[in-house]
């Protein structure tokens, strides 16, 4: 009842707003504002919490403490780290670009936070809209943040940018296609391109689409840190051998906008993949204890924080892989995402569609039932779901027989072959060459 | 070009290879620290945090080491247990101890006598190597080496430490824990 009282509030709000306007105004204008001024806010403060979260995590892994001096165990670092940051001078290299210069990390901001306006975080009032094509919305504009990139790294005038915004672009094109191609498979089985339309094929099917496409998952995440430029694919801003990449030359706020940039991106990334494979805001038993008994805005509630608990947990496994894998090499870079991961995203297409066509096939064929409905989504009876189930974590060892076949001969991979192929070629014939040691041109080639 | 030989890899070898059972491993790891640190278990088993607090909780040095020097006094009197041997000095290798005594009139069974006690004492300890000969030459285990280890000042002229400050100690910061 507690809780009750706590979200009374909004119809109070709303209620007071219908006495002003009109309720068109109140639905489309006001609280549209409403929940994009949340959105925003609940952003920008993930965006500093996130630095704080990342030194704090990257230290416990590594047996240190992390911040600690500024307020209880360096709780409010991010906001001496915001100030200082304010106060930077806001330095513009010479001969730069400067309009593109001004321009990129706002267009790298926007790009992020744009895509926030239709990730359901909760059914109800808690998404702020639903388009029709939403995926297709998320996918289309957040790919946008790869012009924000180049255009920093050229207008930079700045070798180590230049540098950096050509290995993003190479990098952000090449993972965006394997991106786009898995999720396909989770399409087929929600039918639909809407996100909160996922979500309710999930909940009306009581299965998380992570079952049926193990696959497109993984190979969605693994895309989606490489499209953020995060470790180990963070290649474009590569420390030890670009100094910061495409934002060398930025400084105070200009800077922080392309870390806000590409935190808020975080977020956007792991949303759509709870949305597509985690089941969104979707839990077992929330609607029968909550909306089934009358507590609307208690479900929706609920739903948000479901919703937020599973992006909590993809956001710690981009931080756990930062701070545990090294950098990829470059060609490896290109090698996973055009050798691996695109021919794995096509077999998932295949095999998913087999999947459908044999649900298909099979449901009333010798009274075999596997599909429910097609009303929300591909809903499937038991059998059906084992089927599905069956076939995609079948799919992963068709998927190793086939990518272990395409890339038998590729770099780093099938190292016997490889060695023995540089004997045949390198090993001189004859005794090898003896080096005296101790002599006077060997203690001369020591350094 | 030295070859190693490199054995062929068994089924189960390449399977793990593809799931990436290395990548879970070190991921394991990691995932164990985090833990580790969040549940504070002990940190020398390669779990929970080892770092320390510096300035608030201070580091429990080593039994054996040696730090500031000290002029330790009696503790009833609250005279000096120097007695200007010399001894400090000619012990040291580095040459870094100066004692210098004074004669004083002291008055033995009835009869003025001349007694050597101690006026002034001079520790250079930006030349100290802390080696401890000093201590061990002192025959009333006056000079110590302290566990001290905080001798930074900010001039040159501030690492020679006369008799008060041997006596006393430097003052330095305590910040609470």
């Amino acid at each position: 009842m507690a809780i009750l009282a706590f979200l009374a509030p909004i119809n109070f709000i709303d209620s007071l707003l219908l006495k002003f306007f009109s309720e068109q105004t109140v639905n489309y204008v006001i609280w549209p504002f409403i929940q994009i001024g949340a959105v925003v806010t609940i952003t920008a403060g993930w965006v500093a919490y996130a630095t704080y979260l990342e030194r704090k995590i990257s230290a416990f892994m590594q047996a240190r403490l992390g911040p600690m001096r500024v307020g209880p165990w360096g709780l409010l670092q991010p906001i001496a780290d915001g100030l200082k940051l304010l106060v930077k001078e806001d330095f513009i290299p010479e001969n730069a670009d400067r309009w593109i210069f001004f321009t990129a990390p706002y267009i790298a901001v926007v790009a992020a936070f744009v895509v926030m306006a239709v990730v359901p975080f909760g059914p109800d009032w808690a998404v702020i809209t639903d388009v029709n094509i939403g995926i297709l919305f998320v996918l289309a504009v957040s790919s946008v943040g790869v012009l924000a990139t180049i255009l920093a790294g050229w207008s930079s005038n700045s070798k180590y940018a230049l540098l950096g915004a050509l290995r993003s672009s190479a990098q952000m094109v090449s993972y965006e296609v394997s991106m786009g191609l898995s999720i396909i498979g989770a399409l087929m089985f929600a039918r639909t391109l809407s996100l909160s339309g996922m979500v309710g094929a999930q909940q009306s099917d009581a299965i998380w689409f992570l079952f049926y496409q193990p696959i497109g998952f993984v190979i969605f995440v693994i895309s989606g840190i490489a499209e953020n430029n995060r470790a180990p694919f963070d290649l474009p801003e590569a420390e030890s051998e670009l100094v910061a990449g495409f934002h060398t030359e930025y400084s105070g706020f200009r800077w922080s906008l392309f870390f806000m940039a590409e935190y808020s991106a975080m977020v956007v990334v792991t949303a759509v993949a709870t949305t597509l494979y985690l089941g969104g805001w979707y839990f077992p038993f929330v609607f029968r204890f909550t909306e089934a008994r009358g507590f609307h805005n208690l479900y929706v509630v609920v739903s948000l924080i479901v919703f937020l608990a599973k992006i909590g947990l993809l956001l710690y496994l981009y931080f756990w892989l930062r701070w545990t894998l090294p950098r990829f090499r470059y060609d490896q870079l290109m090698d996973i995402g055009w050798k691996w991961l695109l021919p794995a995203s096509l077999i998932n297409i295949v095999v998913s569609a087999i999947v459908v066509f044999v649900l298909q096939a099979l449901d009333g064929w010798h009274g075999m039932h596997t599909i429910d409905s097609i009303a929300r989504g591909l809903n499937l009876t038991a059998s059906g779901k084992a089927i599905a189930i069956f076939f995609g974590f079948g799919n992963l060892f068709l998927t190793a027989g086939i990518l272990s076949l395409i890339n038998w001969r590729s770099r780093d991979f099938n190292l016997k072959k490889q060695r023995r192929k540089i004997r045949l070629v390198d090993l001189p014939k004859g005794r090898p060459a003896v080096v005296p040691t101790g002599s006077a041109d060997v203690s001369e080639a020591r350094p | 070009m030295p070859l190693v030989a490199v054995p062929k890899p068994t089924f189960v070898q390449k399977l793990k290879r593809f799931f990436m059972a290395d990548l879970l491993q070190g991921l394991r790891l990691t995932l164990k620290f985090n833990i580790g640190a969040l549940t504070d278990r002990d940190a020398v088993a390669g779990k929970g945090i080892y770092t320390e607090q510096y300035p608030k909780v201070r580091p429990d040095v080593a039994p054996r080491f040696h730090g500031a020097p000290r002029l330790n006094m009696d503790p009833e009197t609250h005279d000096t247990l120097c007695i200007a041997c010399n001894l400090c000095a000619l012990a040291c290798p580095e040459d870094c101890i100066d004692v210098i005594p004074m004669d004083v009139e002291v008055v033995v069974a009835g009869k003025a006598r001349r007694k050597k006690v101690l006026d002034e004492f001079i520790f250079d300890t930006s030349r100290c190597m802390f080696c401890a000969l000093c201590q061990e030459a002192c025959p009333t285990y006056c000079l110590e080496l302290t566990q001290d280890f905080e001798l930074a000042t900010y001039s040159r002229a501030g690492f020679v430490w006369n008799r008060e400050m041997l006596e006393q100690g430097r003052e330095t910061v305590k910040y609470e824990a």
